[in-house]
């Protein structure tokens, strides 16, 4: 008797399962999710994947991906509602790309962003990029040729970009967030858009030519001051952005030619470190930057000796000239223009010095858009490729 | 839920209903022959019914031929050429020649004196008591009887046909010894002392079954082999009260100690190298007469995955293999639940690519995954118990059939995704990287409790079973000896051939627990670790 009793309660412990049981056909898996505001509602829109599409055995050449877009008063709401135009559940943990309309970003994003840190089922590591002069829905929407599905491609080419070049950067959302609360620091996030047109890249005629009539480029830098977008970053700006915060993998530079020549020098830098320091003297905050950089000559447009030490040596001065007259003015100009410390100089002092911080602190926009930056860049270059001198001097007229 | 079962009864019962077998056939009124040569003929017919296979051949023997005599053989398992030989021809024509009262000893009986001096074979006794002649009779033995004696001569000079010494069949190396053992229980015995020729070597005999008379020995080293396991297994055996034993698999039956676990706490072996290498651990064989399969005790669960190649090839190769063994074991046992679990309940855990593919293949399939692995599993292992049984002629028919309607026709029809077809198949696949048929068994059984687990609870059921699924290992005992040792309880020493194989020059030691009488096999490590000759020393800087 005591046995069947054991073996009853043993047995119940199974009805506990299965609860959040979910098979694979019963997901909607969201790849990406667009935020934009409609009225006083937000607008979710989710870039879901049609499995059936992707099957090896072909499908029936409809889209990859679908795209629903609901309205709510939240969005976590929103993604609730959409189960009334979608079969399945949307099912949000593999997200990959996380886009925000520009009219949203100018309002502030913070409290659209609280159910992506909150939910349990959502990985924080998706991108985080604002649609620049377009609303989310607009570009999940654009078809793409060589990552069939979207989000995949913008997802892709932000990671290989950040990496080959060093006017992107990526941020997910964990930094979107450490940055908005951050009191030394404002957030600069990725900003993409869409060139072209909206009406073919949305339908699947623009794959099937060989140019397709719109395509989504990533482009500079969307600058918030809290969390509320208020302007753009230019390329310069972008790069120096990037320099500085240590966001650089790989990149290339074009500097002029040391002799009086017309041509130009493309040098690739293969390792960039920046060490910044901060000090406060008499209550003035001060920052130097130094920029460690080591480069190859990638290509050569003149008739230089590059066998010739000094070539070498006049071409490193040439690019570190360049190189702070463009970081200066950048860091000048977003002082002035945008008063939001994109690249962190409030923590570099916070922690060269935690006293003075606390009274800088309360003020620290302004001080920013005064504070002393000395900008000094350092280049080394190892290696001129697989030829020393251009065969361009012995090239016939 | 069996884990407890079983442990519930083995407190509650510890042992089977203690009898006394032995004691029975004693109780039995002890029939003698008599004196007469006739009477005693008819007594040995009646008792075997007269079986057409029982001849008898009298004779007469003497000078002038006036004794009577008679010879009693099973046909069929008597060498009658060394009968006619050694027996009848000396009883016969060479007799006439000798004064037999010559040779014989003051008072010695006529009986006794041939036994002493006419017959020339082995082994003979003197025997009166009927029992003995019978079982004597039916196992080959030659009887010879002498009008006016109630003493019988037993001869042994037992042969019937048999399968010689082949290649073991379940147990096959590349490289090692290809020799197995056969039905044959002295064959065997035999096979094992020509590859332990020492003075120590016990080889004990029994008697099990009442009516089968199955001979059984209990071969170990005397001096290594721990004397309370050996009489441990003299007790267990001697417990033995059934009318036939058939296979050593009936005695294992008997002498295991978890009789409801999964898990096998007797190994059995077709390879005498194995015994011996077993032997010279400190583990005690028991051989049986009929099968050609040997149990070694006490049995732990790492032996199962120890095979006798480990061994004979350089360690580094050895210890690859045998860690691959334990992560094949583990892919076998846990595959599919994983498999199960990741995809119906931590979708999260997967790669967004991986997740869009498997999602892609799972589109219109109509049954939850859990039934998916069932069916394919079941089905699986149908093929699998079909091919042992099948006429070996129809079988690749057969595999082809399996293959291609689990393969691809199940796939094509849409009812199973295809990642659940190279699921069950790296299952199938890996359930026969353990040297043991057993240990794998066990695996097939215990993979389905985890993958129902694995549907219900997702990876904490995985986790909450295999939690009970070592503790239940950590239980169990084989004669003793913890079944998990040398990992539970730890030994440093025995871990040389535990997860890897150290070189045979570095394991100094017998395996702990099991060894613990004699447990020095070699001489310390340094002496016998291969090394440069002397003089190249100072240049190599060899230490």
């Amino acid at each position: 008797m005591k046995r069947y009793v054991f073996g009853l309660l043993f047995f119940s412990l199974f009805l506990s399962g299965c609860w959040d049981r979910r098979e694979l056909d019963q997901l909607a898996i969201a790849v990406a999710v667009g935020i934009d505001k409609a009225d006083d509602e937000y607008q979710v829109s989710a870039q879901v994947i049609v499995p059936s599409e992707m099957s090896v055995k072909g499908g029936t050449g409809g889209s990859q991906v679908t795209l629903y877009t609901v309205k709510g008063e939240t969005v976590y709401e929103a993604f609730r509602k959409m189960t009334k135009e979608s079969p399945r559940k949307i099912y949000p943990s593999h997200l990959r790309m996380l886009i925000f309309g520009e009219e949203i970003a100018q309002e502030g994003i913070s409290e659209a962003l609280d159910v992506f840190s909150r939910d349990y089922e959502i990985r924080p590591d998706f991108y985080v990029a604002i649609a620049k002069e377009t609303s989310a829905a607009e570009i999940l929407n654009i078809t793409t040729t060589v990552e069939s599905i979207p989000a995949n491609d913008m997802f892709k080419s932000l990671s290989v970009s950040e990496q080959a070049w060093a006017g992107t950067k990526s941020i997910n959302l964990d930094e979107v967030i450490a940055d908005f609360i951050s009191d030394g620091k404002e957030a600069a996030i990725t900003g993409i858009e869409l060139i072209g047109e909206p009406n073919i890249g949305a339908s699947k005629q623009n794959v099937e030519t060989i140019k397709p009539a719109a395509i989504l480029r990533y482009d500079n830098l969307a600058v918030f001051k809290g969390d509320k977008l208020i302007g753009w970053l230019n390329e310069g700006e972008a790069v120096t952005y990037n320099y500085i915060s240590n966001t650089v993998k790989t990149t290339v530079r074009t500097v002029p030619c040391p002799a009086a020549d017309d041509g130009k020098v493309t040098i690739e830098i293969m390792k960039s470190k920046a060490e910044i320091k901060g000090n406060v003297s008499n209550g003035k905050p001060k920052i130097d930057i130094h920029v460690k950089l080591d480069g190859n000559v990638g290509s050569v447009s003149c008739k230089i000796q590059l066998k010739d030490l000094k070539t070498i040596a006049e071409l490193e001065k040439s690019f570190e000239e360049q190189g702070e007259k463009i970081g200066e003015e950048a860091i000048e100009s977003i002082q002035k223009q945008y008063q939001a410390d994109i690249f962190g100089f409030g923590e570099v002092i916070h922690r060269s010095n935690p006293k003075a911080w606390k009274q800088l602190k309360e003020n620290w926009d302004e001080e920013f858009s005064n504070l002393t930056v000395n900008l000094k860049v350092d280049l080394e270059i190892h290696r001129t490729g697989t030829i020393n001198n251009t065969f361009l001097e012995k090239v016939k007229e | 839920m069996w884990f407890f079962k079983s442990k519930n009864k083995k407190t509650a019962n510890p042992q089977p209903p203690k009898t006394s077998p032995k004691e029975e056939p004693n109780q039995k009124a002890i029939i003698k022959l008599k004196a007469s040569l006739q009477q005693n003929i008819e007594t040995i017919k009646n008792a075997l019914g007269n079986s057409s296979d029982i001849i008898t051949r009298e004779i007469r023997i003497g000078k002038q031929g006036n004794i009577k005599a008679a010879i009693l053989y099973t046909d069929g398992l008597t060498d009658t050429a060394s009968l006619q030989k050694f027996i009848l021809e000396t009883l016969m024509i060479d007799l006439n020649e000798i004064d037999l009262q010559e040779k014989a000893s003051p008072g010695q009986s006529l009986v006794s004196i041939l036994k002493d001096v006419a017959m020339t074979v082995g082994e003979i006794k003197e025997i009166t008591n009927l029992e003995i002649i019978l079982t004597s009779l039916l196992s080959g033995d030659t009887i010879f009887l002498i009008d006016g004696y109630a003493q019988v001569l037993v001869i042994s000079n037992r042969h019937w046909v048999e399968r010689g010494v082949s290649e073991p069949t379940a147990q096959t190396v590349v490289r090692g010894p290809q020799e197995g053992f056969n039905e044959n229980v002295r064959v065997n015995t035999a096979l094992i002392r020509r590859r332990i020729k020492d003075s120590n070597l016990r080889i004990e005999s029994k008697e099990i079954g009442v009516r089968t008379k199955t001979n059984v020995a209990i071969v170990y080293i005397q001096d290594i082999a721990n004397d309370k396991i050996v009489e441990e297994v003299h007790l267990r055996l001697d417990r033995i009260n059934i009318d036939g034993i058939l296979d050593s698999g009936n005695i294992e039956e008997f002498i295991q100690e978890s009789a409801y676990s999964p898990f096998p706490t007797v190994f059995n072996t077709e390879r005498p190298d194995v015994v011996a290498a077993a032997l010279l651990e400190g583990r005690i064989a028991i051989v049986v007469d009929g099968t050609p399969f040997v149990l070694l005790v006490p049995a732990l669960f790492i032996q199962f995955f120890q095979s006798p190649e480990d061994y004979n090839q350089r360690s580094i190769i050895g210890s690859l293999i045998r860690s691959l063994r334990f992560v094949a074991f583990s892919i076998s046992l846990l595959a599919p639940a994983v498999f199960i679990a990741i995809t119906t309940f931590h979708q999260s855990m997967l790669p967004p690519s991986l997740l869009m593919s498997l999602a892609a293949q799972r589109e219109g399939v109509p049954f939850p995954a859990f039934v998916e692995a069932l069916i394919m599993e079941i089905t699986f292992e149908i093929l699998r118990e079909a091919g042992i049984r099948m006429p070996r002629s129809i079988g690749s028919a057969m595999s082809i059939v399996g293959a291609f309607v689990i393969g691809t026709a199940a796939v094509e029809a849409g009812l199973i995704s295809a990642m659940m077809v190279i699921v069950v198949s790296i299952t199938a696949i890996t359930s026969f990287v353990p040297p043991s048929y057993e240990m794998a068994i066990s695996v097939r059984m215990i993979r389905f409790v985890f993958m129902a687990l694995a549907a219900v609870f997702g990876m904490f059921g995985i986790v909450v079973g295999l939690i009970v699924f070592i503790l239940h290992l950590c239980s169990l005992r084989s004669f003793g000896i913890p079944y998990m040792a040398p990992i539970a309880p730890f030994n440093v020493t025995s871990q040389k051939d535990t997860l890897i194989v150290s070189p045979i020059w570095k394991m100094t030691n017998r395996p702990r627990l099991i060894g613990q009488k004699n447990p020095v096999k070699q001489q310390e490590e340094a002496l016998v670790k291969p090394a440069p000759p002397e003089n190249e020393k100072d240049e190599g800087n060899m230490k």
